[in-house]
């Protein structure tokens, strides 16, 4: 019982940490005008074209892992908990959908508890229960079979053991001991360790209900059966799908949601200026992975004061980075890695990923958005353009004073990924640090390059360009995956590139059991010092968004909850 | 005739055998000489949780660890009899002919070949229509006009076409039409025939344009020195001595026999066009079979890109076969 | 025929000129051919020489110019990709880099593995198409049939392919000469079943030839009428094929660069210049423009060439 108030003062704080960071657009609090929404509207109907650049990793709940998709899923299903659909701050704040309330937890806070709302039903009429939503997560778990999707679950559940539902030898597949469901509305998730933020893991899509005789597997990302307002209409993969109103969808049961448009439409697979190019030209109302438009269009809308007023700059819990692997030597001595963190021109990187308009040049890791997050300097230079002379002193101490040689990598498709490569490579040079430059391609970028510590070392990556986002926005949702060394696999496919410091796992621990917000948002701080103090981690940018907004569009507002237009909540005047 | 067209055919099959066995042991050869081991391989479609012991056991079942004439023989048999995989605890099964199945996406690879097969179609279609008339009418004008203005700025632009890459007219062409003057439709607006015939035309206009300007350069300069050649012959000649018009003469004899040879590339053209679909629907990011061919390239999606390739090969050979066949027909001297 | 079969042997007295001499007679008077040959030779110039030009005229392809850059738009600053004296192609956006100097240092790789390439398909196709035209029989069957295998290949998917997998090091080679390597085997490795055709049916129709018997009937052997007599007689066709296989070949590098499998970053080629430019040639068309004349010229200059040639050497195909 005592954790739901704290879920709320932690609300409360976040909601006060982001208020004071400051107003549009110079960091904080996502939040524009007229009480951060515009074109206020509650008018229903027309038809909401979204256009996506690439691909979804899956419309499956269970096997998705991108913010846009978490935050259009909401769409299509109901998870135990959402983020509100509300603008700024109040956007990062968890509300019940699906269940009737917040987690309640244990003292120990080793299990949760959620009860569900009667009256919600699959899109075929069937009722919801609890077993649905047990289902689901116990077919998330299921990595082979859904590998896009995070693994928190398989992380902090009590498996013992279980794998798959697939491999269940339980008549109803419903044979995981960690989850009980003592009645149908009823659900009990049984934790492994202590988790004092769990109910940022109900929000996950993985507990979105999944009805186990429409499961079919991998496939079933072809015919998602709905929960939510809408449901899929058409479903062609890697090109376009429809969605209409689901007809079994019941406000009643819902005080979170007020869908406007009749019909969604989204196309896949569109290249990235070409959306822009649409959304100038009223073609096309959003570009779902709200990342910010290219630079043709940055540069056409900064151009003309008429467009620039359409736009919003997404303050994101995103970092860009680029990762010192101390394997690969002679970065394994930490003065060689300071002395990459001097030489860096962080100008050159922001420019990069578009100036000011990408992001803020970021000097630690925790980006200003999330709360409790601090900015500060361990490597200060001149206007943040390098400090050749501290650089060479660490390159003296780390025995090497004529400089060395190392591979840089980045991804291939990503050109802002090359130019931070070409620009870091330029920059080192100054205090004789020599870059090789090798481009890996997007998709196994992780599983067999750069993720991989053999290969990494093997190939001499001695920097590694990537970037991060928090899975949601708090200390724990970004730093979790990057900075826990007991997560690295030799198999590859790792997110945390080389950060390997006990003291930075031990403090992971800590804060999990520590239930005072503030007192764990001191923890985050003093992991990112940390992370800053080994020189492990060369920052970037904070990333910024520049999202237009097309004149059609109505209720658009960022949440702080997805750092983009919730889109929840969008509706159109176009008949 | 039969014979000979039994003979071809068969000799097209395995033509068609050695280039997916000549493509499988490339693709499959290259990596694992740059150090890669099936574990490797396998690793791409697992989960992020799997185990060493668990990537293994995947590797074995997905075959990787058999030697590489068993898997070439895996995927000869998928083409006849059809085949099963199952990468989790689900079977899915790919009916014959199965081009490969994608472990990264989870689907057999043909339905996808067929599904972008119509924008590419649609693209050649259109393309090689106006290349075609708009080449061979330049050339047999260039060649009945030979030396007058119109036949040097032809055959001026022609030679320019020829030279000019793809990927820089479709940019040009996409900045100046759609971006500048507004009149073409953006890249990446590709609408399907059936949804709108009009708007489909109008998404591919520039595309058609592009990839024509390309071949018409070609088939003018073709159809001006075949028309030239012709026109001196012995039966244009005769033609003329007997007194048919020239209208009669140009068009029934001249252009009758010069456009032989222009058919027969032509065939060959169409047969080799995937190369320009790469180029031109990676410029206008149309959602055809040339697209998916890069992408499966970049992800490094083995089985698609043996897809891709054994489509390639089946187009050139059937070009091939059926520009034989043709000619065969007119020739019964090549039947030997 | 006169032309086909010169080079002194027979009918030297008749015609008292080589073929070599009146096909330069009438590449003389073809000034369309001789200003293609002089840009193709400027252009040479101009790749040997780039580290002078780029000296004299830009700045080092590499280097970064911020301040030519408009912090807010990350495109150059002034007219038209800010051209100037200084900058005379302009710059590129986000770093800067001088386009011209990137444009002149482009056209080192272009060439080179356009040139390298061209010598190996044309090496290997004469190879096979004289073994295969002279010998006839079951080698000549075993060489066609290889041929069509390799003209039945997607090249260009299957180059990308290819390109794609490669690692950063391999066969004892690394970064851009590796690159390199690997272009002008795949480039020309896979094009030399297109001139081993057209050789092959030239030596076919050689063999029947007086001279040939005549020299095999003086005891001449397999390899010394194929060095002596066949080869020389190929020259001609060997030499306006690989005229006209360079800028083919130059846009085949150029495809292959744009697709990003070509040459890496940072070092300047034609085609990743304008693979580049595709995010920003609505508001930087300098970046565009300039490599895609590049190629335009380059490819447009050998074809008047190429063109030119034939026309000299084989008078019949005007």
């Amino acid at each position: 019982m005592t954790t739901k108030r704290r879920a709320a003062a932690l609300a409360a704080l976040a909601a006060l940490v982001l208020v004071a960071c400051g107003g549009p657009g110079t960091g904080g609090a996502n939040s524009g005008v007229l009480g951060g929404i515009h074109n206020p509207s509650d008018t229903r109907g027309g038809t909401l074209r979204y256009a996506n650049s690439g691909d979804w990793d899956s419309l499956d709940p269970a096997d998705t892992y991108y913010g846009y998709s978490w935050n259009f899923a909401r769409l299509y299903g109901r998870a135990l908990v959402m983020f509100k659909p509300a603008p700024g701050a109040q956007g990062a704040t968890l509300v019940p959908d699906l269940a009737e309330s917040l987690g309640r937890s244990s003292d120990d806070a080793k299990s949760w508890t959620y009860t569900l709302r009667p009256g919600v039903k699959f899109d075929d009429g069937t009722p919801v229960t609890s077993k649905d939503v047990k289902y689901a997560v116990e077919r998330s778990l299921d990595k082979t079979t859904f590998p896009n999707g995070p693994t928190y679950f398989n992380d902090v559940l009590d498996l013992q053991g279980y794998t798959s539902p697939y491999a269940d030898p339980d008549p109803d597949k419903l044979g995981l001991k960690a989850i009980e469901t003592p009645d149908d509305r009823t659900i009990v998730f049984h934790l492994r360790k202590p988790f004092s933020g769990f109910d940022y893991l109900a929000q996950i899509p993985a507990t979105m209900p999944v009805p186990r005789a429409k499961d079919t597997g991998s496939k079933y990302k072809e015919h998602v059966v709905s929960t939510g307002p809408y449901l899929f209409q058409t479903n062609e993969l890697g090109k376009r799908f429809t969605m209409v109103r689901n007809p079994q969808w019941d406000p009643a049961t819902d005080p979170n949601r007020h869908p406007l448009p009749d019909t969604i439409t989204v196309d896949l697979n569109v290249n990235a200026d070409d959306i822009d190019n649409r959304l100038l030209a009223g073609d096309l109302d959003v570009a779902i992975e709200g990342s910010g438009v290219g630079p043709s269009a940055q540069g056409r809308i900064l151009g003309d004061q008429g467009l620039r007023a359409s736009t919003d700059s997404a303050l994101v819990a995103r970092l860009w980075y680029t990762a010192i692997n101390p394997d690969v030597a002679p970065l394994d001595n930490i003065h060689c890695r300071k002395a990459v963190l001097y030489a860096a021109d962080r100008v050159g990187y922001q420019r990069a990923y578009g100036g000011g308009t990408g992001g803020e040049i970021a000097t630690n890791l925790l980006p200003p958005v999330i709360p409790g997050a601090q900015r500060f300097d361990l490597y200060p230079s001149p206007k943040h353009l390098g400090d050749i002379a501290k650089a060479k002193d660490e390159l003296a101490q780390c025995g090497q004073p004529n400089g060395f040689t190392t591979g840089i990598s980045y991804r291939a498709e990503r050109p802002k990924e090359k130019a931070t490569a070409e620009a870091l490579q330029q920059s080192l040079a100054r205090a004789g640090i020599k870059l090789e430059i090798k481009p890996y391609p997007l998709a196994d970028y992780l599983k067999l390059y750069a993720g991989k510590p053999d290969y990494a070392k093997a190939n001499n990556l001695g920097l590694i360009v990537y970037g991060w986002g928090a899975d949601w926005p708090d200390g724990y949702g970004f730093l979790a995956q990057i900075v826990d060394s007991r997560v690295i696999r030799s198999t590859g496919g790792n997110s945390n590139l080389g950060i390997k410091d006990p003291a930075i796992d031990q403090m992971l621990d800590q804060a999990l059991v520590t239930a005072d917000t503030a007192a764990r948002e001191q923890i985050w701080l003093g992991i990112d010092r940390k992370v800053m103090e080994d020189a492990f981690v060369l920052p970037g940018v904070w990333a910024k968004g520049l999202l237009y907004r097309p004149p059609n569009l109505t209720n658009v507002f960022i949440s702080d909850g997805f750092q983009m237009y919730d889109y929840l909540t969008l509706g159109t005047t176009r008949r | 005739m039969g014979a000979y067209v039994v003979r071809r055919m068969i000799a097209a099959v395995i033509l068609l055998l050695i280039v997916t066995a000549a493509t499988f042991v490339v693709f499959f050869l290259v990596p694992r000489l740059a150090g890669a081991t099936p574990e490797d391989l396998a690793s791409r479609y697992v989960g992020r949780t799997a185990s060493p012991a668990v990537i293994h056991q995947i590797a074995v079942k997905l075959g990787f660890t058999d030697p590489i004439w068993v898997q070439y023989g895996r995927f000869v048999k998928g083409l006849v009899l059809g085949a099963d995989y199952s990468t989790g605890p689900t079977t899915v099964h790919c009916p014959a002919p199965c081009f490969g199945y994608s472990f990264l996406t989870q689907n057999p690879v043909l339905p996808d070949l067929l599904d972008r097969l119509p924008v590419t179609m649609s693209l050649a279609a259109g393309g090689a229509a106006i290349w075609l008339v708009a080449g061979v009418s330049t050339g047999v004008i260039s060649a009945l006009r030979r030396g007058s203005v119109f036949d040097r700025a032809a055959m001026g632009v022609a030679l320019a076409g020829v030279s000019l890459p793809i990927f820089f007219t479709g940019l040009l062409a996409l900045a100046i039409f759609s971006y500048w003057l507004g009149i073409t439709a953006p890249g990446g607006s590709y609408v399907p025939i059936q949804e709108n015939p009009l708007r489909w035309a109008y998404s591919l206009l520039l595309p058609w344009i592009t990839l024509a300007f390309l071949y018409a350069a070609a088939y003018a300069r073709l159809t001006r020195a075949g028309m030239l050649d012709t026109m001196g012959e012995d039966f244009i000649r005769t033609a003329r001595a007997k007194g048919l018009p020239e209208r009669t003469v140009v068009l029934k004899h001249g252009l009758r026999s010069a456009l032989t040879p222009i058919l027969t590339i032509f065939g060959l053209d169409l047969g080799l066009l995937l190369g320009g679909a790469i180029l031109t629907e990676s410029t206008y990011s149309l959602p055809g079979i040339g697209k998916y061919s890069v992408d499966a390239v970049v992800n490094n999606d083995l089985p698609k890109v043996l897809g891709v390739v054994l489509v390639g090969s089946i187009f050139i050979i059937a070009a091939n076969l059926v520009v034989d066949l043709l000619y065969a027909v007119v020739d019964p001297r090549v039947r030997t | 025929m006169p032309g086909m079969s010169g080079q002194g042997r027979e009918g030297t007295a008749i015609q008292g000129r080589s073929l070599w001499q009146i096909a330069w007679g009438r590449l003389k008077r073809d000034r369309v051919a001789l200003a293609g040959g002089g840009v193709v030779v400027g252009l040479m110039l101009v790749a040997i020489f780039a580290p002078v030009i780029v000296a004299v005229l830009g700045h080092p392809p590499l280097e970064f110019h911020y301040d030519k850059i408009d912090p807010d738009l990350q495109v150059p600053r002034g007219h038209f990709g800010g051209i100037s004296p200084d900058f005379l192609f302009g710059a590129e956006p986000v770093n800067g880099r001088d386009v011209f100097s990137r444009v002149v240092y482009g056209s080192r790789i272009s060439l080179l593995i356009a040139f390298l390439a061209t010598l190996l398909s044309v090496l290997l196709g004469t190879v096979a198409g004289v073994i295969a035209g002279y010998f006839g029989g079951w080698i000549d069957t075993l060489i066609s049939r290889t041929m069509d295998v390799f003209l039945a290949f997607p090249l260009l998917l299957f180059a990308i392919a290819l390109a794609g997998v490669v690692p950063d090091r391999a066969f004892g080679l690394a970064g851009d000469t590796l690159r390199i390597a690997l272009m002008v085997f795949i480039i020309g490795f896979f094009s030399w079943p297109y001139i081993g055709r057209i050789i092959r049916g030239q030596a076919l129709s050689l063999r029947e030839r007086e001279f040939i018997d005549a020299a095999r009937s003086l005891g001449a052997r397999s390899p010394r009428i194929l060095f002596t007599e066949m080869l020389p007689n190929l020259a001609a066709p060997i030499l306006i094929y690989s005229t006209l296989l360079i800028p083919t070949n130059i846009l085949f590098e150029a495809a292959l660069s744009f697709l990003s499998v070509g040459v890496r970053p940072p070092t300047p080629t034609w085609g990743g210049m304008l693979s580049e430019a595709t995010h920003w040639f609505q508001i930087a068309p300098n970046f565009m423009l300039f490599p895609g004349l590049a190629i335009f010229i380059t490819v447009l200059a050998f074809n008047l060439f190429g063109d030119g040639l034939r026309d000299a050497l084989d008078p019949r195909s005007r």
